[in-house]
């Protein structure tokens, strides 16, 4: 029984924040969507937001954040190298 | 103290949650994606408007609607893994179908983008937007396909039983698989319906 309500409290509550997390955060991004902004700092705005989701999904629900430091950093890696190629990708293209 | 942890993490210490060789795989997955994601956004460099304009035609909303039908279904994958930990089966099964069954609006939800889009004269080679809009999407759509094959393979042996509080390692890699399929729509959502 104690076991179970410890389940609860360190997996299932934190993870049940992430989800509604989640959506407030995409509602965000939709949000500038459907404004249809657009510029550096709107972009790089939304690759934070984006990163933020990504660490979000990978520490809480795939359960990364109870692993060791290197599996961490593979994924933190994964999201860096994807959403900075991104950000100097938007960059290039403004020139 | 020693069972609490082995009741919230049945796997190896420092290790992710499901088989390992998953992770790999996994690991593979978001390699490709990556490199598909960075071409996209290289390719769109050197067409700005072009890209910009083409978005314009995409559906916002489906993809929206979808970016939250993901993620709940992963939540809903996530109520299953504590399901199991706890040694209810049932309400594993019921998770689990609850998830696959948003992985099928999901698949609808496209579905009706890829036809309007088809049905519109849109096809591979109508300019580059479409060629990486088209690929992109219907490379994750089939991903979206094959977690819902895996969710179901579990869901089968959950419901015979297959999975106790101790062994259940088969739903944390379904689990695993599943989350990433949710965490590479969350990058392409932005990437390609909202950046521009």
């Amino acid at each position: 029984m104690h076991n179970i309500e410890n389940q609860r409290s360190q997996f299932i509550r934190p993870c049940t924040r992430v989800w509604l997390g989640l959506l407030a955060l995409t509602s965000v991004t939709y949000g500038i969507g459907r404004m249809e902004l657009g510029g550096t700092q709107i972009v790089m705005l939304v690759l934070i937001i984006t990163f933020i989701k990504g660490e979000m999904v990978a520490g809480f629900f795939m359960g990364l954040r109870n692993t060791s430091l290197l599996w961490r950093a593979i994924m933190a890696s994964w999201l860096v190298i994807v959403g900075g190629g991104i950000a100097i990708a938007y960059l290039v293209g403004l020139k | 103290m020693s069972t609490q942890i082995l009741t919230l993490d049945s796997h190896k210490a420092g290790t992710p949650p499901g088989d390992l060789a998953i992770w790999f795989f996994i690991f593979a997955e978001l390699l490709a994606f990556g490199i598909f994601f960075l071409a996209y956004a290289f390719a769109r460099a050197n067409n700005v408007e072009l890209f910009n304009e083409s978005q314009q035609h995409l559906n916002r909303e489906s993809g929206a609607i979808n970016t939250v039908v993901l993620i709940t279904s992963s939540y809903f994958v996530v109520r299953a893994v504590a399901a199991i930990r706890e040694g209810l089966s049932r309400q594993c099964v019921y998770w689990l179908g609850a998830a696959i069954g948003l992985g099928g609006v999901f698949l609808v939800i496209k579905l009706f983008e890829f036809h309007a889009k088809f049905s519109a004269g849109i096809s591979l080679s109508t300019n580059t937007f479409y060629m990486f809009y088209l690929s992109l999407t219907i490379f994750h759509f089939m991903h979206v396909i094959l977690g819902m094959v895996i969710l179901a393979a579990v869901m089968l042996k959950a419901h015979q039983g297959g999975y106790t509080a101790e062994h259940h390692t088969g739903v944390e890699t379904g689990a695993s698989y599943w989350h990433m399929v949710d965490l590479l729509w969350i990058i392409l959502f932005p990437l390609v319906y909202v950046i521009r």
